[in-house]
């Protein structure tokens, strides 16, 4: 199994809702990163994968291949859900 | 005992010799110390005793005042000796400054005249750490923790960006100068204008001049010129702007020049300015083709090079790629056209404006994104000046031995060092104030002239850079790794520059002034650094400084680098540098070093379509080496000891040190270990090449 990472910052409109995401994913026994784009770790990830947008959301298989990304925008659990399936 | 007694000459520092007066002593240390009548009457009192004692007959002025420093020392008066100390240099150092060359810029010459601006520089540099700083960022300078770029400029700015559209408004009109030209009407004068106002600049500033779109600025002048009186035109630009060095003593000025192939979408709307100063009625978007022509004929004397085909060192011709770029007509025939001259010469710098921001280079490789109120200064362009008021660099290995594997140590004291590097600054910018504020009667009346409205100098716009020196080093030191070993290695680097990042937005909410991050150009401080660690932080420093400890050809890599020598394929340097780019606000750049190898120009240009499209690097450039022959006058390529024409051994060596090209031989030890260790990649982009060519 892989990981999705989470991108966010504390006041941006649509963040909360990925981090409602993060947590239905968990539910589902998937790995979930965190990234605080106001902190050193989470701004060096967001620079490592080029974020530009917020919220981001990467989906990445266990070899760190990316297999889904969402830029500036939140997906449905399911479309998540299937970038693991269809990896 | 009366002072009359002691039969003394005294050599002045007015050049006379005065008979012994011991009241002086006293006098002095009245007016430049807060001491008490009594101590200064006493001290003058002993110092003479002492002079009596020795038997000598004739006693220098600053022999008295050291004497006199010393009774200020013994009394426990530590002030009132710094206050009365003097500034100057041993007879050992001017003797070895006059008659050896200067090794530590390898842009300083040693000429009388240039002699002159190091002497000046010395007592500069001095008077900085002891009157404009504080102890504790003097002391951190000392020791190497931070290095304060340019104290021998202490009483100017650092670097600047400048508009060509000021002189062509205003024309030439400087602060007491004799005469005052009016706007230009004919390409010539204008060009006259610009080298004579580059030099005044030169003159105020402590590094380089950047001047944006000189392109487009200059077409509306250059409207019905045939091709070779538009060639003829682009070789007075280059050869004036590298020949200006002859003034300051062979120091070349740094200077840029910002072209586009394209009219950038900032400038399209804007009303153009022409001969007269009066605007035209066009737009620059309707002088697309004449200053295409000439940003052509620019980059043909580029490939030609000097007399004796050398690349020209300066001005630096920064080409600005952007989406526009690419939908503009003729741009693949350009590309190929300044890649040819990258393979030949090396001259062309790539910056990438990437999506919408729009930037203006400034300084060694200095480059500021364009912010809203920029961008409406772009509509009356001759506002458009910028300047960084100084530079701090960081020494991250140093910092990484003192913090001894613990990830929260090596926070707190980037920390710090940060706050030492933004006090630096504060004091650096209270000092520049107080020059200012005398206004067009002081020390720095360029920058205060006011013809349209505001000062020259926009002093609440400018930046204050931080830079670092040894990310690579650091990494290695703290996790075991250099940043090419390992993606946790590289990640730990970013998590480094991130927290400088978010040190800087920070202190900028904070101090209510710019403060950037910037790639320090560190000719000589990657030297310093690395050897005052050798010296404080053996022996665990003997084993991450790179170059060669046994010659003391030592260094640290530069900036965020990767290792120069790590044998990686330029497209893999370029992607994992730039991916540091995003987070250094004031420009970064990554070198391709070609060696002696002379690759086609269409591998070039893929590489620098592919940099752009696929990576988040900045900046590139491309470097070949060339052996120039004093004797024969020939050039050729690659680093050899003696002439591949004449066979004579009186060759110099040619290649970028950092930002710009000069003479191998008046390199640092530090800059020769790096050039010895540099992988240089020339051969790839031919196999590249093969490739295509099936
Ligand atoms: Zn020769």
């Amino acid at each position: 199994m892989g990981i999705v990472k989470i991108f966010y910052k504390d006041d941006c409109p649509m963040c909360p809702v990925a981090k409602k995401l993060g947590e239905h994913l968990a539910a589902e026994n998937i790995g979930v990163q965190h990234y605080n784009v106001e902190t050193a770790d989470g701004l060096a990830e967001a620079t490592f994968y080029h974020v530009m947008a917020l919220p981001t959301i990467l989906v990445e298989d266990e070899d760190e291949n990316g297999i889904g990304e969402w830029r500036g925008s939140v997906p449905r659990i399911d479309e998540v859900l299937n970038a693991f399936r269809n990896a | 005992m009366e002072t009359t007694d002691l039969n003394l000459f005294v050599r002045t520092s007015e050049e006379t010799i005065s008979d012994w007066d011991r009241s002086k002593i006293a006098d002095a240390l009245i007016r430049e110390t807060l001491i008490d009548q009594d101590t200064a009457d006493q001290i003058s009192e002993e110092t003479e005793l002492m002079i009596r004692r020795s038997g000598v007959r004739v006693v220098t002025a600053p022999l008295i005042r050291e004497l006199v420093n010393a009774k200020l020392i013994e009394r426990g008066l530590e002030g009132a000796r710094k206050m009365h100390t003097r500034l100057g240099m041993p007879v050992f150092d001017v003797d070895s400054l006059i008659l050896h060359p200067n090794k530590e810029n390898a842009n300083v010459p040693h000429g009388p005249e240039a002699t002159n601006l190091t002497l000046a520089e010395r007592i500069k540099k001095e008077y900085a750490l002891l009157c404009v700083f504080s102890e504790d960022v003097a002391d951190a300078h000392m020791n190497g923790d931070i290095h304060l770029h340019d104290l021998g400029f202490i009483d100017r700015p650092y670097c600047s960006g400048q508009s060509l559209e000021y002189i062509k408004k205003f024309g030439l009109d400087l602060p007491h100068s004799l005469s005052m030209a009016k706007p230009a009407k004919h390409p010539e004068v204008l060009l006259a204008h610009l080298v004579k106002f580059a030099a005044a600049l030169q003159s105020n500033f402590a590094g380089a001049i950047g001047w944006d779109a000189v392109n487009i600025f200059f077409a509306p002048y250059l409207e019905g010129l045939s091709d070779d009186e538009m060639k003829q035109f682009a070789q007075m630009l280059i050869f004036e702007f590298s020949q200006q060095a002859v003034a300051r003593g062979g120091q070349a000025i740094f200077s840029d020049i910002n072209l586009y192939w394209e009219v950038p979408k900032h400038f399209e709307n804007v009303s153009a300015i022409g001969p007269g100063g009066q605007f035209t009625g066009k737009k620059y978007g309707d002088y697309e083709k004449e200053s295409q022509r000439f940003a052509w004929k620019l980059f043909e004397v580029y490939k030609e090079g000097d007399g004796a085909g050398r690349p020209f060192f300066f001005p630096k011709p920064l080409v600005h790629i952007t989406e526009k770029f690419f939908r503009t007509e003729g741009h693949m025939d350009f590309l190929n056209h300044i890649a040819d001259v990258s393979a030949d010469k090396g001259n062309t710098y790539y910056v990438f404006d990437r999506g919408e921001t729009a930037k203006i280079s400034e300084c060694c490789r200095l480059s500021f994104k364009l912010e809203k109120s920029d961008l409406r200064d772009a509509m009356e362009p001759w506002r458009m000046r910028y300047c960084a008021l100084q530079n701090v660099s960081l020494n991250l290995p140093r910092i990484a031995y003192t913090a001894q594997h613990d990830d929260t140590k090596l926070m707190d004291l980037i920390t710090q060092r940060f706050l030492l590097a933004t006090k630096a600054h504060k004091e650096k910018r209270a000092f520049l104030e107080k020059l200012l504020a005398h206004g067009e009667d002081g020390p720095l009346a360029l920058l205060t002239m006011n013809r349209d409205g505001m000062p020259y100098l926009r002093f609440d716009r400018a930046a204050h850079l931080i830079g670092m020196v040894g990310l690579n080093e650091m990494v290695q030191i703290h996790t075991g790794e250099e940043m090419h070993e390992s993606k946790q290695a590289l990640k730990f680097g970013l998590k480094i520059m991130a927290h400088m990042k978010l040190l800087t937005d920070k202190i900028q909410r904070q101090e209510g002034f710019k403060i950037v991050l910037e790639q320090t150009p560190a000719e000589s401080t990657s030297y310093r650094f690395a050897r005052l660690d050798l010296h404080y932080f053996s022996p665990s420093s003997g084993r991450v400084v790179k170059g060669d400890i046994a010659s003391g050809e030592v260094y640290y890599t530069n900036s965020t680098h990767l290792n120069v020598g790590y044998p990686m394929n330029p497209i893999e340097r370029v992607t994992n540098e730039g991916i540091f780019h995003p987070l250094i606000e004031a420009g970064s750049i990554s070198h391709v070093w070609l060696g002696e190898s002379h690759p086609y120009k269409q591998a070039l240009a893929d590489f620098v379509i592919k940099t752009f499209r696929h990576t988040t690097n900045d900046q590139i450039a491309f470097s070949p080496e060339f052996t120039t022959c004093n004797k024969c006058h020939r050039t050729s390529r690659g680093l050899d000891d003696i002439c591949s024409y004449c066979g004579s051994s009186d060759v110099d060596g040619i290649t970028r040190i950092t930002g710009y090209f000069t003479k191998v031989s008046s390199w640092n030890k530090g800059k020769l270990g790096e050039l010895k260790d540099r992988h240089r990649v020339g051969e790839y982009f031919n196999e590249q090449q093969k490739v295509a060519n099936g």
